[in-house]
């Protein structure tokens, strides 16, 4: 773990432990500090300061931490704000924390390795390479974003229909377009774009669904989640699949109940 | 591998209660988990043997779940219950000395042995480190028990704490540096574990020979 995560979490520890207030950009919202205390006006008006004042780069926060410290991007308003003051969560986000940075590092060797052999055969071939090679131009390296990312992906995966989906189709079976892939966290999308690929991606996963309750629901559910206004929007880069075969993908059988409008297809016609 | 009762203190328990425990172990999506956390917590806080050794057995019930089914309900609920017993230590110690003793243990138990990705719990840093802190107070350094206790939580964890926050060790150490040579009302024996423990980590977490051999042989009278 780099030095400055420590950093940043033993001042994060120092904060609750010194009663102070919580670092989030919802803190005003709390009547409450993260150690349960009531704040009082003056912290209220803190924060305030701080908020309005992250664009001034020379203003700091009691506690050394650089205003724009505060305004990462958030997973926008939470139950709990800001930082989760129970033990369990911070464990759990630790654990995602330490994981996604091991995912990195993985993917970077698979990047770099790509790129050298990428770079070898068009050395040889002279033709210009796809994919991976690029991919080190495309990196989304932005902490809180993979981990937002990252808690989509786990709710995704934690399904009883991801479950069975993946006893039922090894990778090597799988056809881009037909089953869900997960979306690469590490590439750059736009907010609605990655939102936008991790709603299709869950829809495809109700195939896998197990055998409950058929019929009309599953299929408003599976409308409902589409919100197919957002569908038509959808720019160019989102498929995960490659380039060449952006068909259309196809939904499972059982929801396409609904008449005339095939989900799948607009996205389909408007990439061909 | 398999481990039987023994190797998890477990005998204290009454034998329903075994029995949930060694399923909780072996199928832990067949057991209510926050259940099971709360037994166990609440037997650590009665019992100094078990406390010092449930670390064990609360470790591998969270490998089991996460094996199992990737869940971690078992380590949220152990966590949570943990926290809530932190928040009132200080009522805890004023009611019970050996609860609060325990709790101590307990929760060093856990931090040696519950880690993430072989990294320990960074939650727990500083919330171990208050329990020390409060160990090596006046009035703690007065009982002879709780000096112990804070002993053999720094031989047991000492190295990983210090790692993990070195400027609240150095803390530490003022204050025990300052009992052991200010506190009049301290007992010799308290003394001797203060001392022995400065040397202890002044020694990098271990006893030269020659110091091992002034604190642990014995002396024949």
């Amino acid at each position: 773990m780099s030095d400055w995560t420590k950093e940043r979490r033993r001042e994060d520890h120092s904060i609750e432990h010194e009663k102070s207030f919580g670092p989030s950009r919802w803190s005003h919202c709390r009547k409450r500090g993260v150690n349960g205390s009531l704040r009082s006006n003056s912290e209220a008006d803190d924060i305030d300061k701080r908020r309005n004042g992250h664009a001034d780069s020379s203003y700091k926060h009691p506690d050394r931490r650089h205003a724009s410290f505060t305004t990462p991007e958030s997973t926008g308003p939470v139950s709990r704000c800001g930082q989760q003051a129970d033990w369990g969560s911070q464990v759990e986000d630790d654990e995602m924390r330490r994981d996604v940075h091991r995912d990195m590092q993985r993917y970077r060797r698979r990047i770099l390795g790509a790129e050298f052999t990428q770079r070898e055969r068009r050395a040889s071939s002279g033709s210009s390479g796809s994919c991976d090679s690029r991919e080190g131009d495309n990196l989304e390296t932005d902490e809180a974003v993979l981990l937002r990312r990252q808690k989509q992906i786990n709710y995704g995966k934690n399904t009883l229909a991801y479950d069975r989906y993946i006893k039922e189709v090894p990778k090597h079976m799988r056809q881009p377009g037909v089953h869900p892939k997960t979306p690469n966290k590490f590439r750059k999308y736009s907010r609605r774009s990655w939102d936008q690929q991790i709603k299709l991606w869950k829809v495809k996963l109700h195939a896998w669904d197990p055998p409950a309750e058929e019929g009309q629901d599953k299929t408003l559910d599976v409308v409902e989640e589409l919100n197919l206004d957002d569908v038509m929007d959808i720019e160019l880069d989102f498929p995960t699949i490659t380039d060449s075969q952006n068909s259309q993908t196809s939904l499972p059988i059982h929801s396409l109940s609904v008449e005339g409008k095939q989900p799948g297809c607009p996205m389909g016609r408007n990439t061909g | 591998m398999e481990n039987s009762a023994e190797d998890y203190r477990i005998q204290s328990f009454d034998l329903d209660t075994q029995r949930l425990l060694k399923t909780a172990l072996k199928d832990p999506s067949l057991v209510n988990l926050e259940k099971v956390s709360n037994i166990i917590v609440d037997q650590s806080l009665k019992d100094t043997v078990f406390s010092k050794e449930a670390g064990r057995i609360c470790y591998t019930i969270v490998q089991a779940e996460a094996k199992q089914n990737n869940g971690n309900v078992f380590r949220r609920h152990l966590l949570n219950r943990l926290q809530q017993e932190f928040k009132e230590r200080e009522e805890m110690r004023a009611r019970s000395l050996q609860e609060w003793m325990c709790y101590v243990t307990f929760i060093c138990n856990i931090f040696d042995y519950l880690k993430v990705n072989n990294m320990p719990m960074v939650a727990l840093v500083h919330p171990v480190y208050d329990c020390l802190m409060r160990l090596a107070k006046p009035d703690a350094l007065m009982n002879e028990d709780e000096v112990d206790c804070l002993v053999v939580q720094l031989h047991r964890i000492g190295e990983q704490l210090e790692k993990a926050d070195s400027q609240r060790m150095n803390d530490l150490f003022f204050l025990l540096r300052d009992g052991f040579l200010l506190q009049e009302s301290l007992t010799s024996m308290a003394r001797l574990l203060l001392l022995e423990i400065l040397e202890f980590r002044a020694g990098g977490w271990m006893l030269s020979s020659t110091a091992h051999k002034y604190y642990y042989s014995e002396i024949a009278d």
